[in-house]
């Protein structure tokens, strides 16, 4: 399903800041949960619903990586163009979006 | 006394890892059951993610490596999210699913499906209500045991006195002779005898007086009347007679056992074998019986008097007009008696007779009620293949075939859902009742399939007001109603004239197709 460009304006702060964490490199959601300080009852619905709407796309880690690491394998989220550009204009919007998730200091980490 | 510290120091340790244990158990069960909101096609991914997700809480939580409540209460909270986003996914997966179930639910209603589902419940729901009823059983019962029609009681109308008997010497002579009017006789006389009732096990029991009609073997076949339990075993000994026993005596002797076909009991001097129970129904022929005990004409007692059945043929049945009927014959020394035939059978009529004299009545009030036309010179026949036209009018007699019964269960559950009523009351409210819901129901029937697409049998709808009143006589007016196939519209006049009296289908060609995409148009 395409985005309509009614959703860009009315993607909610709590989305937005989503799509901040993931632009930012938090790219699974108990990393975002902590990011945010969000919920996992509204990190992860609102996940559902950007990806509904072709804002997030989802791919596994491969089983090689995660078993290096000795843990189960991660669902990685990242933003597709679409997403990209309601991201843009979400930070309009939202001014204080990329102070809350520095996206400079987010990399460092 | 104190334990020692180490012994201490292990319980705790046991305490804690049973607790993690535990509670791991639990947040794995919460997932779980969270899951099962989850759409089928999309449970196991998400139960992966959230099975990931929750090892990575558990580390951070936990990377202290101690038991903490604040931490396990945590990592609950994040366990009850996952209701949330299971929910989130189930609304979301019905929210795709409805645009295509929409269009299957719309497609459904008004259609020929509907309506003959809507029937079939209707038949379904009063043939049970029907079966529950105990007056209904009872009914269906003794329907079973009515004996044969074009039976006749034949008795001697000389004789005032009760009983009008007759000899077994006039029977026979009957019998030999050729008949116009009859073609079966059966004879039986009431005695009352000593019965002995004897078994293999335990010898001879102790004797009853019973009332046993002595009759001629073929007494049951010329009445049509079932008998329970026949026995058919070959070893039963042939040149013994056979005895039918009454479904009272049955019941209050042999304590309604089923295995009693086959015993032997002494009836007066000779000896006979059970072979069956004749059932309790309307028993119209004179005399108190309790048994009958079957003997070849031979082996009758002569110059006995009883009682004369007969069966009519044809020609007999035509000239049995009333329910009484004189009959001259003449004895075996060839003086002329004469004779009363009554005819057996049931005084009061049976609820098919009811119904199938409603059903005429109503067939024949229905003009009076609706217009028996299907408006077919409004249809242009030629815009219908074969085939629809042959499924156009099977529907209708599909419905029809479902009304009537409809209207005679119906009736059934009115007639008999009232116990203190009775028999006459019964049959009033069953013939009023059916005549009723054959007449409105015949009504409502054809007004359905007038308003039926003539090409898809879906009811046409969205009804629109064309025309002014005013205009009548200038420009029509009246009504137009649309097939949600796309098929045809209805014209139907608000007012009819001289050159536009009756509803006017109007089939759409092609060109009309892009106002019902998405509709059933083939």
């Amino acid at each position: 399903m395409a985005p309509d460009r009614n959703s860009e304006a009315k993607l909610s702060h709590t989305a937005a800041m989503i799509l901040q964490a993931i632009d930012a490199g938090f790219v699974y959601g108990f990393s975002i949960m902590e990011m945010t300080g969000l919920p996992s009852g509204t990190v992860y619905p609102a996940m559902r619903r950007l990806e509904r709407d072709d804002l997030i796309r989802s791919q596994w880690e491969r089983q090689s990586i995660a078993d290096d690491e000795q843990r189960p394998p991660r669902k990685y989220y990242k933003l597709t163009a679409a997403g990209r550009a309601t991201l843009q204009s979400s930070r309009k919007r939202y001014p204080l979006l990329e102070r809350l998730i520095p996206i400079e200091e987010a990399r460092s980490l | 006394m104190k334990p020692p510290l180490h012994i201490a120091a292990g319980a705790m340790g046991l305490a804690v890892r049973l607790a993690r244990l535990s509670l791991r158990a639990l947040h794995l069960g919460l997932l779980r059951v969270a899951s099962l909101l989850v759409p089928g096609s999309r449970r196991a991914e998400w139960w992966r993610e959230w099975h990931a997700e929750l090892w990575q809480v558990r580390r951070a939580c936990a990377y202290t490596g101690e038991f903490c409540w604040a931490s396990e209460g945590e990592i609950a909270g994040f366990c009850m999210g996952a209701f949330q986003d299971a929910f989130c996914l189930w609304r979301l997966g019905r929210q795709s699913r409805e645009p295509q179930a929409m269009p299957s639910r719309s497609m459904f209603m008004g259609s020929a499906w509907q309506c003959l589902l809507f029937l079939g419940v209707l038949l379904g729901a009063s043939y049970a209500i029907a079966l529950l009823l105990p007056g209904v059983r009872a009914e269906r019962s003794l329907s079973q045991c009515l004996v044969r029609p074009g039976l006749v009681l034949i008795e001697d109308a000389d004789n005032e006195d009760s009983p009008r008997t007759i000899s077994s010497g006039q029977y026979r002579a009957w019998k030999d002779r050729k008949q116009e009017f009859f073609d079966g006789f059966a004879f039986y006389r009431v005695t009352q005898e000593s019965v002995d009732r004897e078994t293999a096990q335990e010898g001879s029991h102790g004797s009853a007086g019973w009332g046993v009609a002595r009759a001629s073997s073929n007494f049951f076949s010329l009445l049509g009347l079932p008998v329970r339990f026949r026995e058919t075993d070959a070893s039963v000994d042939a040149d013994m007679p056979s005895v039918i026993l009454s479904e009272s005596l049955w019941k209050r002797e042999f304590g309604a056992n089923p295995h009693v076909a086959g015993s032997v009991v002494r009836v007066g001097l000779r000896r006979a074998t059970i072979t069956g129970v004749a059932p309790q129904g309307p028993w119209q022929l004179p005399g108190k019986v309790d048994a009958w005990l079957l003997e070849p004409d031979s082996q009758m007692v002569p110059g006995g008097e009883g009682y004369v059945v007969a069966h009519l043929t044809a020609s007999g049945k035509s000239r049995m007009r009333t329910a009484r009927i004189p009959i001259k014959s003449f004895s075996p020394n060839r003086s002329p008696d004469d004779l009363l035939g009554i005819a057996l059978g049931n005084g009061t009529p049976g609820p098919w007779d009811v119904f199938r004299f409603a059903v005429f009545l109503a067939f024949l009030a229905l003009p009076a009620v609706t217009s028996v036309s299907l408006g077919e010179s409004s249809v242009s026949l030629h815009e219908i293949s074969w085939p629809r036209r042959i499924c156009r009018w099977g529907f209708l007699g599909v419905k029809i075939a479902l009304l009537l019964p409809i209207a005679h269960f119906v009736s059934l559950d009115l007639g008999y859902g009232c116990t203190a009523l009775n028999t006459n009351q019964v049959v009033y409210i069953e013939l009023v009742s059916t005549f009723f819901i054959c007449l409105f129901g015949m009504r409502w029937v054809l007004s359905d399939q007038r308003r039926r697409c003539p090409v898809c049998l879906r009811r046409v709808d969205h009804p629109a007001r064309v025309g002014q009143l005013s205009r009548t006589f200038l420009a029509w007016n009246g009504i137009e109603l649309m097939c949600m196939g796309g098929h045809s519209l209805l014209h139907v006049p608000s007012l009819p004239t001289s050159w536009f009296s009756t509803p006017r289908w109007l089939f759409l060609d092609p060109s009309w197709k892009f106002l019902f995409a998405g509709s059933a148009r083939e």
